[in-house]
């Protein structure tokens, strides 16, 4: 906390940190230990710093924005599909571009174009680590929405071919089967009163 | 149920004592009452159908939360070898030596433990397909790191059958 009552709160990893800038709503919190109030409660800046790359700043609409595009994005990833994400405003897309993940963030102010940034599998994950620091971090009170992490119904990508040869090839073996089956010509009866020979020389 | 086992099984490939490490972890995140001792949690592990000796039945709510637990756990422990392997601006060299490194007890582990007439385990040892499932399987790591992965793992052990 600085002279003036602010709080800043950080989240490093190696290639990424975010950096929550703010003040503690003493009206609505209790007191911390010291008699300071411990919870930020209202955001009046972020920075994003993406290594030597990128800094990103903004205002709480385009943290929510990277928080409700970026936390999906990895979690379609962790279920083996990659999903291109948008948040609901279009301020944020994230969207898999080779081997690794295009950050696409739109500026709200006019004639800027986008800030287009590739990402690789370790930045994306650096990045969901400082998100996922300061979603749990008990000093941060900005009631972010956490997208919900319901399952998925997963598309497989492999060729249909593969998925109905198998129940084909039974289908038509137990079909020419049974038209064997109706071809077959039934065997007369016996008559229980003919003798063994009687049936032998038949 | 196979897919924490790849997991913990990676955890392993990675970490040398990733088994004590696992104990070590059961303590501390006071998974003591579903995994009391080293074999309970190797009984439960072996609930994976594609080990070489499973033993049938499902896991209970408490066994999987810990199972989900220990592997975000430990994820966030190894999460600088995880990024290391995942790091593009490394040298290519270095890369290549870690991932083979990787693999070589990765499918040491595999060959070791599971059932290689089950055609999901060839896979897994097959040149082709086994470098993208070991590349998902580190991805998964390393997004899954930590108390935030949790959520994420759990709800991707929920998804509909790909």
């Amino acid at each position: 906390m600085n002279s003036f009552g602010g709080m800043a709160l950080r989240y490093e990893q190696s290639s990424c940190r975010l950096e929550l800038k703010g003040f503690p709503d003493v009206s609505a919190q209790p007191l911390g230990v010291d008699g300071r109030p411990s919870l930020l409660a209202i955001l009046t800046s972020w920075e994003l710093n993406l290594g030597q790359r990128a800094s990103l700043q903004g205002k709480r609409e385009h943290l929510e924005a990277l928080v409700e595009t970026a936390l999906p994005y990895v979690r379609s990833i962790v279920s083996g599909v990659r999903h291109k994400q948008t948040s609901k405003t279009a301020v944020v897309i994230l969207a898999p571009r080779g081997r690794g993940h295009q950050l696409q963030l739109h500026s709200s102010q006019p004639n800027i174009p986008p800030l287009d940034l590739q990402l690789d599998d370790a930045e994306l994950a650096d990045l969901t680590q400082c998100l996922d620091q300061m979603l749990l971090d008990p000093r941060q009170g900005l009631r972010f929405e956490i997208p919900a992490l319901k399952p998925q119904k997963l598309v497989s990508t492999g060729p249909s071919m593969q998925h109905w040869a198998a129940p084909a090839v039974a289908m038509a073996a137990i079909s020419v089967c049974a038209l064997v089956a109706v071809f077959l010509p039934i065997p007369k009866p016996i008559n229980p009163t003919q003798t063994t020979e009687q049936v032998q020389k038949r | 149920m196979e897919r924490l086992d790849l997991l913990l099984l990676a955890i392993e490939a990675l970490d040398l004592h990733g088994s004590e490490a696992m104990l070590w972890s059961c303590e501390q995140l006071d998974l003591q009452e579903a995994f009391p001792n080293r074999v309970a949690l190797w009984k439960s592990r072996c609930r994976n159908p594609l080990r070489r000796t499973s033993s049938r039945g499902e896991w209970n709510l408490k066994e999987q939360d810990g199972l989900i637990k220990l592997v975000c756990s430990l994820s966030q422990r190894l999460y600088p070898m995880l990024r290391q392997l995942l790091c593009s601006s490394e040298p290519d060299e270095l890369t290549a030596q870690r991932w083979a490194l990787f693999q070589e007890r990765y499918n040491d582990l595999i060959s070791e433990r599971m059932n290689l007439k089950r055609g999901a385990v060839r896979q897994l040892l097959d040149e082709k397909c086994g470098a993208q499932r070991r590349l998902e399987v580190i991805q998964t790591l390393a997004l899954c790191a930590g108390l935030g992965g949790m959520q994420r793992l759990g709800a991707s052990l929920m998804d509909g059958g790909k």
